[in-house]
């Protein structure tokens, strides 16, 4: 600071007492409260959604939990073996508009705890997940989400808060975004190349997006986002057998894509698998069945010990994703909506209300001043956040646990965010 | 999925917002981080009471709003007292709402800064020099002055947090920064020229 006024006022700041320890935790725990009526939950893996997905696990340790409770719900079993096909040998599925797709997996993944200072400890957390999509898009799809007991990280023993832990299920609710570019729908992937070459370029233009350069921390290159792109066209989804033939072929073709004959996914069956060093020193896997492509899973092990913070050669993401089938209808459960996943297709071009512009005004008080909230940013927030206000619909999966936040599913679905940070030509809300 | 190299100490907080997405919960990571600051800066400005109150509403604000923050500032200190200006400019217009009702029911009005109380506040804890220069600044200047004084920000991250392009902080730096001297005294005919023109 090199302008003796701005020096004044720094030096002439005034002392005021540390943030009392007791109203400190009281904000942090109302902050906690609001949070977890945002319910917390994996979100599907579809690629389009997935502007990070790069990110980590996290769950947080600390605060009182919410954690899924034993009680399955509501006792639902959705009739899905009847339709499944035979495993090895799946047939196309040839779904009507108006039906569903249900695929279901296993999934095994890092997940880090985090406290106050730092990462508290790490687990391989599993879940078994059940996602219902409609065929045309038409309507909104189905997510069931059962935990299951996590496994140790490599070399080192469960942590506390992990054997502690009571997984239980939870319904959620997948919107369904028809103005969206890129849907996971049959219907949708459909239309997508079933040639390579041109199955190749889609891939890495829907993937552009996400390609960052020194923005933040992580550089991620058109590659890497190609790739991460193909594992979402791959997770949660039925893929039309032209459309997985041409994706198959044109993963091959990513720079650093390795084949591999023979790789067991995470229910011990082997597949071909085409491989690609990941970020945080892993070789990922994905795994197609050798002769109809159909995806399997995935498997991440590790190359570089002291990134991966594991022995080289541990398998930390592990994944067995099984035949889909076709149903008529979605059972019919309680769901709670699903936070952060939003469609693509704004309603209104991206603003960002927790930056209103200031207009330009010289004057001591703007108009706003006179608006009675006076606070945009805390308007009836846009669907953006649906589940904000829901924190009251007694969910039944919920359940109190002691003294940590369980597992977290990867937050792999981002909405993308954008922001300009321009003088906006708008005046000040007007209010009463 | 990424690996452990990422999340401890390097996890930034753009990274974070980003899990709370999904991860609501872990937004208290954020919170942990920069409450005590955020809280330092709400009691300069409004006293220790009223900061509490203040640093709560905050991070409140910010959770819900974290889905629009642009992931592509890794540190959100900027964002953050963003909010936490326009937190205490919403107190500075109840208090003047109060004053107006007031006012209307025959309470006389009061029509100086000294009566609205978030500016009254923040001048009491002052030397009489810094106060009186204070009165002299519009509530722009006045978050600016005391964003980049007493929050320690650039004048970038100024810029951020209060949603200015970096032309209009620096032009409204030099503007305050003249009213400023003239408060302390040293006039300077530039700076009146600059004010005015």
């Amino acid at each position: 600071m090199d302008e003796d006024e701005i020096r004044a006022f720094a030096e002439g700041r005034p002392a005021v007492p540390p943030y009392g320890a007791e109203a400190r935790a009281r904000a942090r725990e109302r902050l906690l409260e609001q949070a977890r009526g945002a319910g917390r939950f994996r979100l599907p893996r579809f690629g389009w959604q997935a502007a990070a997905a790069f990110g980590v696990t996290v769950a947080l340790v600390g605060g009182a939990a919410v954690t899924l409770s034993g009680r399955g719900p509501d006792g639902v079993t959705p009739a899905t073996s009847a339709t499944q096909a035979a495993a090895g040998a799946p047939d196309d599925l040839d779904p009507r508009p108006g039906q569903f797709i249900l695929v279901e997996s296993d999934v095994m993944y890092p997940l880090f705890r985090i406290g106050r200072s730092g990462v508290d400890s790490r687990e391989l957390t599993r879940e078994h997940r059940k996602v219902w999509q409609s065929v045309d898009g038409s309507a909104d799809g189905l997510l069931l989400v059962e935990g299951r007991a996590s496994r140790p990280w490599p070399d080192e023993s469960l942590p506390e808060a992990a054997a502690k832990e009571q997984r239980g299920s939870a319904y959620i609710a997948l919107p369904a975004c028809p103005g969206d570019q890129y849907r996971p729908d049959y219907a949708s992937l459909s239309t997508l190349p079933s040639e390579a070459a041109a199955m190749r370029a889609y891939v890495y233009r829907a993937s552009a997006a996400q390609v960052s350069k020194a923005q933040g921390k992580r550089v991620v290159g058109t590659d890497e986002a190609a790739w991460a792109h193909v594992k979402g066209l791959l997770e949660d989804t039925y893929l039309p057998r032209a459309q997985r033939e041409a994706l198959f072929e044109a993963t091959k073709t990513i720079p650093g894509v390795e084949v591999t004959e023979g790789v067991a996914d995470g229910a011990d069956r082997e597949g071909v698998a085409l491989g690609r060093p990941d970020v945080g020193g892993k070789l990922t896997q994905l795994i197609f069945d050798p002769t109809t492509r159909q995806y399997m899973g995935l498997r991440s092990t590790v190359t570089d010990a002291g990134q991966a913070n594991a022995p080289v050669g541990s398998v930390v993401n592990l994944t067995a994703q099984y035949d889909a089938s076709v149903v008529d209808e979605l059972p019919d459960v309680k769901t709670r909506p699903m936070n952060g996943g939003t469609c693509h297709t704004p309603s209104r071009p991206p603003s960002d209300e927790a930056f209103p512009m200031e207009a330009p005004s010289d004057e001591a008080f703007p108009t706003d001043a006179l608006s009675e909230d006076g606070f945009s940013m805390e308007a009836p927030s846009d669907e953006a956040f649906p589940t904000d206000a829901l924190s009251e619909d007694g969910f039944p999966m919920e359940a109190p646990s002691e003294d940590s936040v369980p597992v977290e599913p990867p937050g792999e679905a981002y909405p993308v965010i954008t922001r300009t940070v321009t003088a906006s030509p708008e005046p000040p809300p007007a209010g009463d | 999925m990424v690996g452990v190299q990422d999340v401890p100490e390097t996890l930034d907080d753009s990274t974070l917002i980003g899990h709370s997405i999904a991860d609501p919960e872990s937004f208290a990571a954020l919170f942990d981080r920069h409450a005590d600051e955020i809280h330092r800066y709400a009691a300069r400005r409004l006293g220790a009471e009223l900061a509490d109150d203040v640093t709560g509403e905050v991070f409140l604000v910010a959770f819900r709003s974290r889905a629009r923050y642009d992931r592509s500032w890794p540190d959100a200190r900027p964002w953050l007292y963003g909010i936490a200006t326009r937190v205490v400019a919403q107190h500075r217009r109840a208090e003047r709402r109060r004053t107006a009702a007031l006012a209307k029911v025959g309470v006389e009005r009061p029509g100086t800064f000294d009566d609205r109380s978030a500016d009254r506040v923040t001048a009491e804890q002052l030397q009489p020099r810094l106060a009186r220069a204070l009165t002299g600044l519009n509530a722009g200047e006045r978050d600016l002055l005391l964003l980049v004084a007493w929050a320690d920000l650039s004048y970038e991250d100024a810029a951020l947090a209060l949603g200015v392009p970096i032309g209009t902080v620096r032009s409204r730096l030099h503007r305050l920064r003249a009213k400023v001297r003239r408060a302390f005294g040293g006039t300077d005919p530039f700076a009146e020229e600059a004010q005015h023109g």
